[in-house]
């Protein structure tokens, strides 16, 4: 036995290896995962089946209405994954396997971006799809490509959003309500700012979200006129930041 | 199990040095220094708040000293390469996720450090925890069952050190023999072993040796046999009508006699025999002559004594009393 382990180590490799495990183990993410990837197709077929799409719209902003919602329960998603740890005491036995705490931090951004990018990737795909085949013809189809690829990214920033939001607030219903009022809250109260709305709703992964799926709501005012790409590089260079944030934090921090 | 295999080196001392650990400007850990060493079972003792879990979670790297240091077999819990290897622990709130399944919370452990799976399987059948039991969810778990698995966490990685908290709080009769064994061999394998309770009775059947700790400072450091030797005294009551009289032949004598709280005199340096006839000699009537000794958990409960009246002030400030 002893020398089968003689090769041990504790690095990333591992620490995501034992995230991927604790992930799928517990059904709280797992089915959080799983409502991810059904609303937007949901959605789509809700909006073909109602007609309630408006003339000026397109199918693949149409198609993915219910994306915003989708998003949201992406970032729970990377709440989840380390609030659950502090909500059960198993953070001790994490950062006590592995006391390397940015390395268990990268870990889990790295499975919750993967994992949110692929879901989110398949499941805008397919709701597109599906508003396309449902949809009447007399809409404009807009360009899917490579906008969805950008969607999927938004959910992973969204996801890391969640993560470094859940590091810093170390409770689940006090991240959740934290991260979902930093999705919505810019939208909701940037018209009380004036002239400054377009850039603190424009700052918001929902926004470029919005932009993302060309629909007729991502007005220049509303969200700023930052095009799709560059407002996908700002919010997630600006959820890098409290990452990093966040990760300076658990280090600095007793568990 | 390594039972059986080779033993391992026996350098993997804990050793704290000056360590101190302040919380809310007190300090819970104190200039604490000892040495755990390999080999045999090391009790940590000290009441509730005493700093036990503290010193603890230090060891672990889990909570940053203020000042001072703590090692593992030479190396800062940190800078172990795989550190389920070397330390195992059992903290005192368990740290399970009560959603997932015994097999995936080790499952999960043997993955962080790189250990082989089927590992998951020696543990669980070490800790006796039926393969079926281990795939439902630990929620339902038992306070017993719930430790067992503790226990196999801890044994994941085989390690040459084990850290445990309290492992038989709240546990039956039957638990508490299987931990004690447990620990035993474990130590006889050449393992090191520092476990903490604030029970002296549970310290006085498992630890060959002790570490005592209150409001955070060392109270005593040595062998059980030694604790035993010098703290355990051994004295004589009397009680006699004509007390006055007896403790003045007493003390002519040079025995110490003090005020026993039931009434009578608790005489030491002598025994019974001899306190019987010099009564006898002198026409004293005795009415009782007892020998008895002062128990370790009283030795232990007077060592300790000021360290119990820290706690109710600790109760607002000290992550301890949180627990």
């Amino acid at each position: 036995m002893t020398n089968d382990i003689i090769g041990a180590r504790a690095g990333f490799r591992q620490a995501l290896a034992a995230e991927w495990i604790k992930f799928r183990s517990v059904r709280s993410t797992v089915w959080t995962t799983a409502a991810t990837a059904v609303v937007p197709i949901a959605g789509a077929v809700f909006v073909a089946a109602t007609g309630s799409l408006q003339d000026d719209d397109t199918v693949i902003g149409g198609s993915l209405t219910l994306a915003v919602v989708a998003q949201m329960l992406a970032a729970v998603v990377g709440a989840m994954t380390i609030t659950g740890e502090y909500g059960s005491g198993t953070i001790r036995t994490t950062i006590a396997a592995n006391p390397g705490r940015a390395t268990v931090v990268a870990a889990k951004a790295t499975l919750v971006a993967g994992l949110l990018y692929v879901i989110a990737l398949v499941s805008c795909s397919l709701a597109v799809l599906a508003g396309d085949a449902l949809l009447p013809a007399r809409y404009a189809t807009g360009e899917p490509l490579p906008a969805l690829f950008g969607i999927a990214g938004s959910f992973a920033v969204a996801g890391l959003l969640g993560l470094a939001v859940g590091t810093l607030v170390r409770h689940s219903a006090g991240a959740v309500t934290t991260v979902i009022g930093l999705l919505l809250l810019p939208s909701l109260f940037g018209p009380l700012f004036g002239d400054a709305r377009r850039w603190i709703a424009g700052l918001s992964p929902t926004a470029a979200l919005e932009k993302l799926t060309q629909t007729s709501d991502a007005t220049a005012e509303a969200v700023g006129s930052l095009g799709p790409w560059p407002s996908l590089w700002l919010v997630a260079g600006c959820t890098a930041a409290l990452l990093l944030v966040a990760v300076g934090a658990l280090r600095r921090r007793d568990v | 199990m390594s039972a059986g295999g080779p033993l391992r080196s026996v350098g993997s001392m804990i050793e704290a040095t000056e360590l101190t650990k302040r919380y809310g400007g007190r300090n819970a850990v104190d200039k604490l220094s000892f040495t755990v060493r390999p080999g045999r079972v090391t009790g940590f003792l000290g009441p509730n708040g005493a700093g036990k879990s503290t010193t603890m979670r230090l060891i672990l790297g889990l909570d940053t000293p203020t000042a001072g240091r703590v090692t593992v077999g030479g190396k800062r819990y940190a800078d172990l390469r795989a550190p389920l290897r070397t330390v195992g622990s059992l903290l005192d709130a368990k740290g399970v996720h009560g959603g997932r399944s015994a097999h995936q919370h080790l499952a999960a452990l043997a993955a962080s450090n790189g250990i082989p799976g089927r590992r998951v399987d020696d543990v669980l059948d070490l800790v006796g925890l039926p393969a079926d039991t281990a795939r439902t969810r630990t929620k339902g778990f038992s306070l017993g069952m719930g430790q067992r698995l503790g226990i196999a966490a801890a044994l994941i990685g085989d390690p040459e050190v084990l850290i445990l908290d309290e492992p038989v709080n709240g546990l039956d009769t039957e638990g508490i023999r299987w931990i004690r064994g447990l620990m035993k061999s474990l130590a006889a394998q050449g393992r090191t072993v520092f476990l903490s309770s604030h029970l002296m009775s549970e310290m006085e059947l498992t630890a060959d040796h002790l570490i005592v700790i209150g409001r955070g400072r060392l109270i005593a450091d040595t062998t059980m046999r030694d604790f035993i030797r010098t703290n355990s005294r051994s004295h004589t009551l009397v009680r006699s009508p004509e007390p006055e009289k007896l403790r003045a032949l007493l003390e002519a004598r040079g025995w110490g006699v003090r005020l026993d709280p039931g009434g009578g005199w608790r005489v030491d340096g002598t025994d019974a025999t001899a306190i019987g006839d010099l009564a006898r000699d002198h026409g004293l009537a005795v009415h009782e002559l007892t020998p008895a000794h002062s128990t370790l958990e009283e030795v232990y409960t007077a060592l300790a004594g000021d360290s119990a009246e820290y706690r109710a002030g600790e109760a607002a400030s000290g992550k301890e009393a949180v627990r």
